[in-house]
């Protein structure tokens, strides 16, 4: 499909800059997902407003070893990261 | 025949005192005592040249000898003597002519070959250098070596609102059931947004599947930066098993700055998962295998 394109100009793959995620075979973290999708259908689909819920099913992952420990200032979110910080300083 | 050779036996260099006409008929085999004839061309005007007779050397002092030459004669009917005095001093000029022409040819030969060696030997060296290039430039899509990731200076840029459209396909022989879990998501170019999809596995045995993606319009590609997915990875499900499959990903904040992508408002991300053999590799360049 996306090879078919004789003349034009191939559209350059990526690779994800932090590789491929581990399929959740177990389900682990399918609870909290299925609260983000709510969330999700809530907020009609506006990204801003659940990053909250966003943010706990990557801690859950990394939790359950689906996912390699990151800061979360890498992973965009700089407030939580700051926020730990002042928790951990109180 | 013969009066015609006595005619070119006296019109050519030979002079007639040291030759004479034999009346024997023209015998090659007799010819070839001592002598080989130097030259199969007429050496005045370079037309090959035809034995036509053979004429007897005539010794000013012991008689008629019995070395026979053979008279040479071109289509010019000019005589290109095979030896004598003359011809000796002409053979020799044109003998150096011929080494000369030979060293000449041996020289150009020599540089022609070396040209062809040199040109395989870049050819070889192309490969890497190439590689160099691109990993320098980033030319062509190659991500830059020593590339520093965006992710901890990440703003968002709050104008600009797009919209992320998600599709997923399957190939026509893969047998699972792949879709989206939500139709679009709104996100902000510099904000970190995830999605789901959802796959199925509705047969009897396990199917690895290894997917590829695709974002339209294509001159946003670049800016989709996927910061972790399920994609050139291959994917095993077992029978009637169901898995979601999240894509972490972000856009550019260096999409405000693209002219062409100015107007554009909704960007469609495709997935598209095809079923592979086990140990099957979808033919990635090589900075993938670094990744890992």
């Amino acid at each position: 499909m996306s090879s078919m394109t004789f003349g034009q100009k191939p559209f350059q793959v990526i690779p994800p800059e932090k590789g491929a995620f581990p399929l959740d075979h177990a389900g682990e973290c399918k609870s909290i997902m299925v609260s983000f999708m709510r969330c999700l259908h809530d907020n009609k689909n506006v990204n801003a407003y659940c990053r909250e819920e966003a943010r706990q099913y990557l801690d859950c992952r990394m939790k359950n070893n689906l996912m390699a420990k990151e800061e979360w200032r890498n992973l965009g979110y700089p407030e939580f990261d700051e926020k730990l910080q002042n928790e951990n300083k109180s | 025949m013969f009066p015609a050779v006595k005619l070119l036996c006296r019109s050519g260099a030979l002079s007639s005192r040291l030759f004479q006409l034999g009346t024997t008929a023209p015998s090659f085999s007799t010819f070839l005592h001592g002598i080989a004839p130097s030259a199969s061309q007429c050496s005045r005007c370079l037309t090959t040249l035809q034995k036509t007779a053979v004429c007897r050397t005539l010794n000013s002092s012991s008689g008629p000898s019995r070395s026979f030459l053979p008279i040479f004669t071109c289509s010019k009917g000019r005589l290109a003597p095979a030896i004598n005095r003359r011809s000796v001093l002409w053979a020799s000029t044109q003998r150096q002519v011929n080494q000369s022409n030979q060293k000449s040819n041996k020289t150009i030969f020599i540089y022609i070959s070396s040209v062809f060696i040199v040109m395989i030997g870049v050819s070889y060296v192309a490969v890497p250098l190439y590689r160099l290039f691109c990993a320098a430039t980033g030319f062509g899509g190659v991500p830059l070596t020593g590339y520093e990731s965006k992710l901890d200076s990440l703003v968002p840029v709050k104008e600009r609102i797009l919209k992320i459209k998600f599709n997923a396909d399957t190939a026509s022989s893969m047998q699972w059931s792949f879709r989206p879990q939500q139709p679009e998501v709104t996100v902000v170019p510099g904000e970190t947004a995830l999605a789901f999809y959802k796959a199925k596995n509705p047969t009897d045995k396990p199917i690895l599947g290894i997917s590829t993606y695709n974002v339209i319009p294509y001159e946003a590609g670049p800016y989709f930066n996927k910061i972790q997915c399920f994609c050139f990875e291959e994917q095993r499900l077992n029978p009637h098993e169901e898995v979601d499959m999240p894509v972490f990903f972000y856009i550019d904040p260096d999409i405000m700055d693209d002219p062409r992508l100015e107007k554009i408002e909704q960007i469609t991300l495709s997935y598209t998962f095809f079923e592979s053999k086990e140990g099957m590799t979808v033919p990635l360049p090589g900075y993938m295998q670094a990744e890992q």
